[in-house]
Parts: C-alpha cells; structure tokens; sequence
C-alpha cells in the first residue's frame, strides 16, 4: 500500500480525509484509484483530456513526477505520494 | 475593516503571525512576498496559529499571462511546490493543516487580481482555505484582508479577519 496525502482545501472532496491507503503499481494508477473512491476530486486533477491539470504536482517522496517517469512512475509499499497545488499570483495580469 | 459579506465564514489570526506577515511584507517591498498559514480548522472558522514566510520563487514557472516577465517580483510571486510540501510536513508534525496562504500588495489595495485568481486555481477553493493578502505603502505594512475562492473558482469573496 502506498499513502497518498491530500491537500487541506480538496479534502472537502475527500470526505475530509488527509490521505488515503492504497494499493497501485504506478502514481497514475494510485490517483485514478483516488478518484475511483472520490469521483469529485477527479475534475479538479484530471482536465477534461484526461492530463493532469498543471496547477497540480505529484511527489514521490521528495522528488516531482514530473522529473521522474510521470505518471507511469513506479510506487512501492510505504512509499508517499503527495498532492501539492501550485500557487502563483500578482497584481497586474 | 473591510466590506465583509455577512457569510459566518472566517480567519482567525494570532498576533505573531499578522506580525510575520507584516514584517515579511516590509521586507520583501517593493516586491510581492508570499507564505503560508499554519493552524485549524473548526467549522467555520479557520485559526491561523503561525505564518510561515516562503520565498517568492517567481521565474516564470507558470504561463498565466502572455504578457509575463519572469524578473518581476515586484508584481509576481510564486510560491513552489517543495515549499508547501516542507510546510504541510511542518503543520502534520504540530497536528496542524495549511489552511492558507499569503502575499504582499506592495503600493496597492489587498485585493486579490485576476492574476491572483487564475494562479489560484491548484488549490481547490472553498471556505477551508484563506488568502490572505497584504498592503504595503512606501515600505509599511498597511492594511490586511482575508479572501474566499468561491464559485468554482469564479471569483474570491471577502471573509471576515480578526485578529487575536
Ligand atoms: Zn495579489
């Protein structure tokens, strides 16, 4: 089983949960297993091609799948996977 | 101080952290300074216990407008992903959950931009996460308000912030 936290504001899609045990071989097999359990927070990691949505990054560990092999990227029991939004902003657009 | 909606929504803020942010706004001036807000959350009320200061990251990471220039941080910020995970880390070793972030408005209002909305999209919105924001004139910090990311995203609305 591999632990997947969630962040505190899509939690309210999570049943309020802070992470979730799961079983999955690879990171994009664990997210689609969270949100098999939690259809709701699908829409707000997935666009609607089915790519996750840029504002969001996926670690394993400390390393961003992004740097490793996406979300083909292996998971091993213990191993933790967090969901960490992006947060940027300024005062003029 | 400020318009607040009459929603029962609110953010608590303990005396050391508005003065993390504040003193982190002054010094960061004339560029933008981003953090953290480390504590509860209790039904409707969100308590910020501890500001943690981040670094304004900005270097052209993320392509919200065309017109970007990854050397302003004057106008910009950015707050990177290894920083949230090091402080949600921080938070779950206290018992504690991110329950939102800050930025200065360095010579303008603290009112959150469309920029700021579109760069606040990852996060999820809802009532259980505060922006916070920051005015800064000539240097010192002024006033400070508390946002909502409402409507799907749509638009922020402004929640009540007191300070205890
Ligand atoms: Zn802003």
């Amino acid at each position: 089983m591999a632990t997947i936290t969630i962040p505190t504001a899509l939690r309210q899609y999570a049943d309020g949960s802070a992470s979730v045990a799961l079983e999955a071989d690879t990171v994009g097999a664990l997210l689609r297993g969270l949100v098999e359990q939690h259809p709701t927070l699908g829409k707000h990691l997935f666009s609607e091609q089915g790519k996750l949505r840029s504002f969001v990054n996926i670690y394993v560990g400390d390393e961003d799948i992004r740097y490793l092999e996406g979300e083909e990227t292996p998971v091993a029991g213990g191993d933790v996977v967090s969901i960490i939004p992006a947060i940027a902003g300024g005062m003029y657009v | 101080m400020g318009a607040h909606k009459g929603h029962p929504y609110m953010l608590t803020l303990s005396a050391d952290a508005a003065e993390t942010i504040a003193r982190h706004a002054e010094a960061t001036y004339p560029d933008e300074c981003v953090g953290l807000l480390l504590g509860g959350l209790d039904g409707d009320v969100k308590t910020v216990v501890r500001a943690l200061a981040v670094e304004n990251r900005w270097a052209g990471q993320v392509s919200l407008a065309d017109t970007d220039n990854a050397e302003s941080r004057r106008d910009r910020f950015y707050l990177d992903p290894r920083d949230y995970l090091r402080a949600d880390r921080e938070a779950r070793a206290a018992g504690m959950d991110i329950v939102g972030c800050y930025h200065s408005h360095p010579d303008d209002p603290a009112t959150p931009s469309e920029r700021d909305r579109v760069g606040a999209q990852g996060v999820g919105g809802g009532t259980g996460f505060a922006f916070v924001i920051q005015s800064v004139r000539d240097g010192r910090a002024a006033e400070v308000a508390s946002w909502l990311l409402v409507a799907e995203g749509a638009r922020f609305e402004q929640e009540e912030l007191a300070l205890v």
